[in-house]
């Protein structure tokens, strides 16, 4: 007979024998327990293990020189405050205390695999006073002294919890090899303790009493990983804390690449405009002055050399140059800021659509208008989409809808194409798929593509109404 | 009366390329090419031997000066040939670089010039018999960067006009006709800007520009 009774949580089967209830254990909870005993057996060996010891000791010589450090510059610094020294003395302290946080991480990283990011390089205004101001408000620096001040205990407690139990361990082993009555391993630390008061000095000498010790320290080599884990843990938590750029550094970090990618997306929209101009209106336009100066000239020579029909001819090409020119100029303009936008996002996407080859509709749905900033995103996303659709997609029909969602702008641009759009294939770095993802992501906003082979592809792109 | 100048013409814009070659045919030039980059412009000089190219300073690949690499890699290979740089805008530097050893048969005019089709043709005439042809705006921003304020304040208006024309690579008849004077009048101030700038006298025209817009530079 069988059946299953719940203990702690862990179903265990059970069958009977006799009278007797014999407990069977389950595969997976076999193996779980396979698992604990693996580690336990392992541990001792683990690189980890003895990375976790090296750290710690290392961190703790390390954090106790900066200790020093910080603690005597910056108590320097604050007697002298009333005078200018001492500011300049604690400036220097918060550059000391950064330059040990790059320690500590350093450390982290080559012994713990512990990968803190990089704050950014200390910047300095220009100037000394710039110097001063800007190293007494580097919060990295402050943080870093946070750091130290909170490592002290952090080491105290690790010493008595976690090193301690290494300690006794290795006093216990090799206490066979020097060890006598009268000398015993120094008792300190919070395991021995935990076992009882003077436990180490119990029993009496001889071979016995070595054996009992050398016993004890190969238990407490197998325990002393676990005290060291949970320290070092902490440890690891306060550096993420500390060490690294907090979220607003981050969130900044961010804004500046944004902002960098937006100024070179301006700078490279301009060149753009002053090349369509440069070589085509400008071209045109000399073009044209070139025919009329020539026109002048043979309408001021002698009336039986003139020839009409040449100055017909001149003035006919400059008549189809001038008018080129409007031409351009006009897209060149509506490439710069669509007046269709002027009368909301509808107007310009349904003119962009009448426009398109590839027969298309247009969905859109807003309860408030998007500040213009993001009209002329979303239209140029558009624009931009319509476009390749038009070259690439090989498509007989695409939607465009539009829709609010809270304070999200949702655009979808859909075709039933042939798929494969990739922002890295489609178009170059400053125009193109890859130059829209950078001017929605410098609005917080996404955009998302999903373009099978075979299609159909969807371009998705969220921005905030109001940015 | 210059029919026998050969032209080679290396511009971009198609639009304005038909223009020049449709003027300078009309005004007996011989086209010998009318390329849109470089590359075409260097194999048409190898072969054809052209008496003077004209050459648009921004062309493809990379539209900032491959024109002018490319005019001063041909005028270190023929050194027979003219070249008239032909530019949107005026960049000093740039008539730095091509008059670095010598302005005998260099020309660097703005594109807009071509609208006074006779001046462009003259000032092609020249380039092609080894005289120099400099846009009015490079001397005038010559003039207005240069740091010989105190040696130029010396000159009066009239020199400083001959000045300006001087440094365009026009001959002393050719400053006579524009500022409608005689052409004593005119050899009588160029000795003066000699002196008074403390240059050397030079014959030549092109030798003159030189010593002008070396003194302007330094």
């Amino acid at each position: 007979m069988t059946g299953d009774v719940d203990a702690r949580g862990v179903r265990l089967q059970f069958r009977l024998r006799g009278d007797q209830k014999v407990i069977v254990l389950s595969e997976a909870r076999l193996e779980q327990l396979r698992r604990i005993r693996h580690t336990i057996w392992n541990e001792p060996f683990a690189r980890r293990t003895w990375s976790e010891l090296l750290f710690f000791v290392l961190s703790v010589l390390l954090a106790a020189a900066g200790m020093a450090f910080i603690a005597l510059t910056m108590f320097a610094g604050i007697a002298l405050a009333v005078t200018f020294i001492g500011l300049v003395i604690i400036a220097g302290s918060l550059r000391g205390a950064r330059g040990i946080g790059g320690f500590h991480r350093a450390l982290a990283r080559n012994l713990l695999d512990e990968h803190i990011q990089e704050p950014e390089p200390f910047v300095a205004r220009p100037g000394f006073f710039g110097w001063l101001q800007s190293a007494l408000r580097d919060p990295i620096g402050w943080r870093s002294v946070a750091y130290s001040l909170l490592k002290m205990p952090l080491a105290v407690f690790g010493v008595w919890f976690a090193l301690s139990v290494w300690v006794d361990a290795f006093f216990c082993l090799t206490y066979p090899l020097w060890g006598d009555g009268a000398l015993r391993p120094p008792e300190y630390g919070f395991v021995v303790n935990a076992f009882s008061p003077g436990y180490l000095s119990a029993g009496t000498s001889g071979f016995f009493h070595s054996v009992f010790i050398f016993v004890t320290g190969v238990i407490l080599v197998f325990l002393a990983p676990w005290p060291m884990r949970a320290v070092v843990y902490v440890d690891r938590r306060l550096m993420r804390l500390l060490l690294a750029p907090d979220a607003m550094t981050a969130r900044v970090r961010s804004l500046e690449h944004a902002r960098a990618q937006t100024l070179d997306t301006s700078a490279a929209t301009l060149r753009r405009i002053e090349r369509d101009l440069h070589d085509g209106t400008q071209a045109q336009l000399v073009a044209v002055a070139m025919r009329l100066g020539q026109v002048k000239e043979k309408l001021a020579a002698e009336r039986d050399r003139l020839d009409l029909d040449q100055v017909r001819q001149l003035v006919d090409d400059a008549h189809k140059g001038a008018k080129e020119a409007i031409v351009e100029l006009r897209d060149l303009a509506r490439g710069i800021h669509p007046p269709a936008l002027d009368i909301g996002l509808e107007g310009a996407l349904s003119t962009l659509a009448a426009r398109s080859t590839v027969p298309t509709d247009v969905t859109v749905a807003l309860t408030d208008r998007p500040t213009p900033a993001i009209e002329s995103i979303a239209y140029f996303c558009v624009a931009e989409l319509m476009a390749n659709i038009v070259q690439h997609a090989h498509a007989s029909r695409a939607s465009i809808s539009c829709a609010q969602q809270g304070q999200w702008l949702r655009l979808v641009v859909r075709d039933d194409g042939q798929g494969g759009a990739h922002p890295a294939l489609v178009g170059s770095a400053s125009s193109g798929l890859s130059g829209l993802t950078d001017r929605v992501h410098a609005v917080d906003g996404r955009l998302h593509i999903t373009s099978p082979p075979g299609g159909p592809t969807v371009v998705t792109v969220d921005l905030p109404l109001h940015a | 009366m210059t029919d026998s100048i050969r032209v080679a013409i290396a511009e971009d814009s198609g639009v304005l390329r038909d223009g020049l070659v449709q003027l300078l045919t009309d005004r007996g030039f011989e086209i010998t090419a009318a390329v849109s980059e470089s590359e075409g412009l260097r194999a048409s000089v190898q072969g054809d031997c052209p008496d003077v190219a004209v050459i648009d300073i921004r062309m493809p690949p990379t539209f900032t000066d491959e024109g002018l690499r490319a005019a001063i890699d041909l005028r270190r290979r023929h050194p027979g040939l003219g070249i008239l740089l032909f530019s949107q805008y005026v960049e000093t530097r740039y008539a730095a670089d091509l008059l670095a050893d010598d302005a005998a048969g260099i020309g660097y005019l703005l594109k807009d010039r071509v609208a006074d089709t006779s001046d462009f043709v003259e000032a092609l005439v020249r380039v092609a018999s080894g005289g120099t042809a400099l846009d009015p705006e490079v001397v005038t921003q010559l003039l207005g960067a240069s740091r010989r304020t105190d040696s130029i304040s010396r000159l009066s208006a009239r020199e400083r006009e001959v000045l300006s024309l001087m440094a365009e690579g026009r001959s002393n008849a050719a400053i006579a006709t524009t500022l409608v004077v005689s052409e004593g009048a005119v050899e009588k101030h160029v000795a003066n800007i000699f002196t008074k700038l403390d240059l050397p006298v030079s014959q030549s025209d092109h030798r003159r520009v030189l010593a002008v817009l070396r003194f302007l530079d330094s």
